[in-house]
């Protein structure tokens, strides 16, 4: 009878040691940094990701034909070590280098492209930027005739390798920014060798399927500046240098392990207490007081940077009275977007007038956009009939309620069109599933949008406005604007295609107004300049784990003893 | 005792088609497109994903495909939004981390509870047992943020005697137990004082003092057994809880355990995950519950099953 209390607590003991001992991590070499992300890591397989933290990590695990400059995100040489570009800009002969290796000590070939390539164009991968590779030759016919059931073979698509070191592209246009996409995950290589192991033979799934643990320890490969030692579920993930990369001797970090918390505040806490060295973010709540004690020289470990990135509104262009480019355009000019940015956000952000933030794109001039101009916004509504606002419906403003900062923001947004134009809005917060569902389905008036840039050209932001783009969520259409881009997108003198994208966003933002621009995304880090190095600040947000480092000072042993 | 088990494992069966039934219809119910995104990928792209997660044939196709699996293979299939991971990989991953913590916060609760009830019992009335009913109060009423908030401020930002969170050491382990363990030492606090009180003024006890025995034998001996009891009863359900992860604990204390999988799992409307980690909880919570019953028939003969 005794026991009544004994063996429950034994059990409990027993069980809970267990249950601790097989879930701790084991423990990490000295010298490794710890850089913390937003968010977790969903997926390894470079040919399914999406989100940014995702391809950061992929960016140090794999090489492609190119890599990105660390300063200028210029694409510099990788696996391949040079590439011809035909007069017209049609044809890419990349010549790969003989010491590229997989991580498993395997020479990285032309085969490995072609299997990685051939892969994301199976509609059964579920390749999330499948249309990046279309602008290969033959790529798009080939994924819509394999959707639509047919048998297509893959040497319709422009893509040939003579050798094992020389691949041979063709586009179906010109693309000027063909080469950073070589850097960029769809474009990685990919070990067949490693993954054939993992080839799915169920029945009703197609061929292209893989058992998803190949992206797991051990069994992932990969070729670039480091190999996957191991990954805990919501916990870490573990880099360690590939030493058989080509530039091992450019790669200085022992160990890198990439770490999650579920919450900003938590991993701040993490960060002030040394657990973390680098946190990718500037947790919101704390940024304000974090910057002003920057500016008092209190610290200098809060890292801004402008990024190729945007917060603007969509409007509902396929309804009456919203598809009247009038009262969009008196929307954006009746709104304050300084006051926004000074007030309410408290960041670095910059206010924005036009679709591409400015001055990113090397050559590429930004339009004029609308000022802030409320008598003038007013006679717009005269002009399209709705004086003073009157006879205009309450329109549905959606905006998602992940973050506090969004709704505060539309609450802003919303004073300003009473008082300054008459025009009422009802505001509803929606959890982000049920948000991207109701603007994909075109199921709001005015919503809330943010994107970032996937490529270092105005296309990226401009094709959101193309007829038939599934990411067009404004339900815009303007045959000028298709046939603006259509021309960009064939001509090779790169002057003369800016020139086209110039005009079409000019119209964009100074006629059409589909979406109403706010403020350009700033980025913060934090870390401490005099620890960790070889961080490149630049627009993309990516962070090459290649180059990053820890600084050892004149004297180690003190310099460690500091908490 | 046998039938007993064998009936109460049957029931146990329809129960947990009952929850999985519920669950998946509700999850159906609830608005949101799991795959779409901030991006959209091509509409071939899309149907490729909805079939991969037999969700392209409608949703009695999907409450069929995914009982049949769970069923025939043991497998909850792959999760939505952790592509490489399947359900059963989160489980195994992210239970062991919520089931040490657990236990942990369960044992302290157990023993702190019942010692702080055979207190408030023995001097009944007078000022230990009215700090228990205020500490108790105080421990039922007051939400986990609050308690674990006051805990990480006191303990790790301004003494720094503890971290202030994290997974793999024990230290890291003490704040977050005590902060998960108050509750339950609360309600055991409660429910030990009252059985205890039961148990001293009954006959037998009444015979023990008669014959000399000295009072910490008297309640060592006799009383707490006859009173754990109704703790062991609690113990069941309780334990099923804590097991399953508290999203609010391992959120303050960034633990990578169960509770927050699941909550950002209803969120991102990630199906198999939600089924999974669902019908985990119920079969934890069936065997806990008879298993606590077979213990109770162990300790008290009175119980007839």
């Amino acid at each position: 009878m005794r026991q009544t209390l004994l063996i429950p607590s034994l059990v409990l003991f027993i069980v809970g040691s267990i249950c601790f001992y097989i879930s701790t991590p084991h423990r990490q070499g000295a010298n490794a940094i710890n850089f913390c992300e937003a968010g977790q890591i969903h997926t390894l397989d470079p040919d399914k990701m999406t989100w940014v933290q995702d391809i950061r990590v992929a960016t140090g695990l794999w090489e492609g034909l190119a890599q990105l400059d660390p300063k200028t995100l210029q694409p510099i040489p990788g696996v391949a070590k040079s590439w011809k570009i035909s007069h017209h800009g049609l044809r890419y002969t990349f010549y790969l280098r003989r010491k590229a290796r997989w991580s498993n000590g395997q020479s990285v070939t032309t085969a490995d492209f072609l299997f990685a390539w051939k892969r994301i164009l199976q509609p059964s991968t579920a390749g999330g930027y499948v249309t990046m590779l279309f602008h290969i030759a033959g790529a798009k016919a080939y994924f819509n005739s394999l959707a639509a059931g047919r048998h297509p073979t893959f040497s319709s698509v422009g893509i040939y390798a003579p050798t094992p070191y020389k691949l041979v592209v063709t586009l179906t246009h010109p693309c000027a920014y063909f080469l950073s996409l070589m850097s960029f995950p769809p474009f990685f290589p990919l070990n067949p060798r490693t993954m054939a192991r993992f080839r799915s033979h169920t029945p009703g799934l197609a061929s292209g399927h893989y058992d998803p643990r190949w992206t797991r320890p051990p069994y992932l490969v990969s070729d670039g500046p480091y190999r996957l030692a191991a990954w805990k579920f919501h916990q870490y993930l573990e880099l360690r240098p590939n030493k058989y990369y080509w530039d091992r001797q450019a790669v200085k970090c022992p160990g890198l392990y990439v770490r999650n918390f579920p919450d900003s505040q938590s991993a701040f806490l993490a960060y002030q207490s040394g657990a973390v060295d680098v946190l990718s973010f500037v947790p919101t709540r704390f940024a304000p007081a974090l910057l002003r004690q920057q500016r008092q020289h209190l610290r200098d470990d809060v890292h801004y940077r402008q990024v190729f990135g945007s917060y603007y509104y969509n409007i509902n262009c396929r309804h009456k009275p919203l598809n009247n480019p009038l009262i969009r355009r008196a929307l954006d000019m009746a709104i304050d977007k300084r006051a926004i940015v000074k007030d309410i956000l408290r960041l670095p952000d910059r206010t924005l007038k036009v679709l591409v933030p400015p001055n990113s794109i090397d050559g590429y001039v930004s339009p004029h956009g609308l000022a802030m101009n409320i008598p003038a916004a007013r006679k717009l509504l005269i002009r399209a009939g709705y004086p003073g606002g009157r006879g205009l419906p309450v329109f549905k403003f959606l905006t998602n309620s992940g973050a506090a900062i969004n709704v505060r923001i539309a609450q802003a947004v919303a004073e300003m069109w009473r008082h300054n134009l008459g025009v009422h809005v009802s505001i509803h917060q929606e959890e982000s599933k049920i948000f991207n569902q109701d603007v994909v389905q075109g199921n709001y008036d005015i919503a809330r949008a943010g994107w970032y840039g996937d490529y270092m050209d105005p296309t990226t932001w401009l094709d959101l406005f193309r007829t038939g783009n599934p990411n067009n969520l404004t339900g815009f259409s303007n045959p000028r604007l298709d046939m603006l881009l259509h021309d960009a997108s064939r001509q090779a003198d790169v002057a003369q295609r800016f020139a086209l994208l110039h005009e079409a966003e000019k119209l964009l933002v100074t006629r059409w107004m589909p979406s109403l621009p706010l403020f350009q995304y700033s980025d913060g880090l934090m870390y401490n300049p005099r620890r960790i190095g070889g961080i490149s600040t630049n627009v993309r947000m990516i962070t090459l784990f290649k180059y990053i480092h820890r600084i050892h000072r004149a004297v180690p042993q003190a310099a460690e003893a500091v908490p | 005792m046998k039938k007993f088990i064998f009936s109460r494992l049957l029931q146990s069966v329809v129960v947990v088609w009952l929850v999985y039934t519920v669950t998946f219809w509700l999850l159906m119910a609830t608005p949101g497109d799991p795959f779409i995104g901030r991006k959209q990928p091509p509409p071939a792209v899309l149907a490729a994903l909805r079939q991969r997660y037999d969700l392209n044939q409608g949703d009695f196709h999907a409450y069929l495909a995914y009982g049949w699996r769970i069923i025939a293979h043991g497998d909850f299939g792959p999760t939505i939004s952790y592509a490489n991971w399947t359900v059963l990989d989160v489980i195994r991953n992210s239970l062991p981390v919520s089931v040490a913590l657990g236990a942990l916060a369960l044992l302290i609760a157990l023993w702190l509870g019942v010692a702080a009830g055979l207190l408030g019992a023995v001097y009944r009335g007078r000022w230990p047992d009215v700090a228990l009913a205020v500490g108790t109060l105080l421990g039922i009423s007051l939400p986990t943020f609050v308690i674990g908030s006051g805990l990480l401020m006191l303990f790790a930002v301004e003494t720094s005697l503890l971290p202030s969170g994290g997974w793999g050491s024990f230290e890291q382990l003490i704040l977050p137990a005590c902060t998960l363990s108050v509750l339950f030492l609360a309600y055991l606090a409660r429910l030990s004082r009252a059985s205890t009180l039961d148990v001293i003024s009954s006959d037998f006890v009444r015979t023990a003092r008669a014959k000399g025995l000295s009072p910490l034998k008297v309640i060592a001996g006799h009383v707490l057994p006859n009173a754990s009891i109704a703790v062991l009863a609690f113990l069941g359900p309780a334990t099923a809880s804590v097991l399953t992860g508290s999203f609010i604990v391992e959120k303050i204390f960034a633990i990578p355990g169960l509770g927050e999988v699941f909550v950002n799992a209803c969120l991102d409307k990630d199906i198999p995950l939600v089924l999974g980690i669902v019908l985990v909880y119920t079969v934890l919570l069936v065997l806990m519950n008879l298993l606590v019953d077979i213990a109770c028939a162990l300790a008290d003969p009175r119980i007839r099953l």
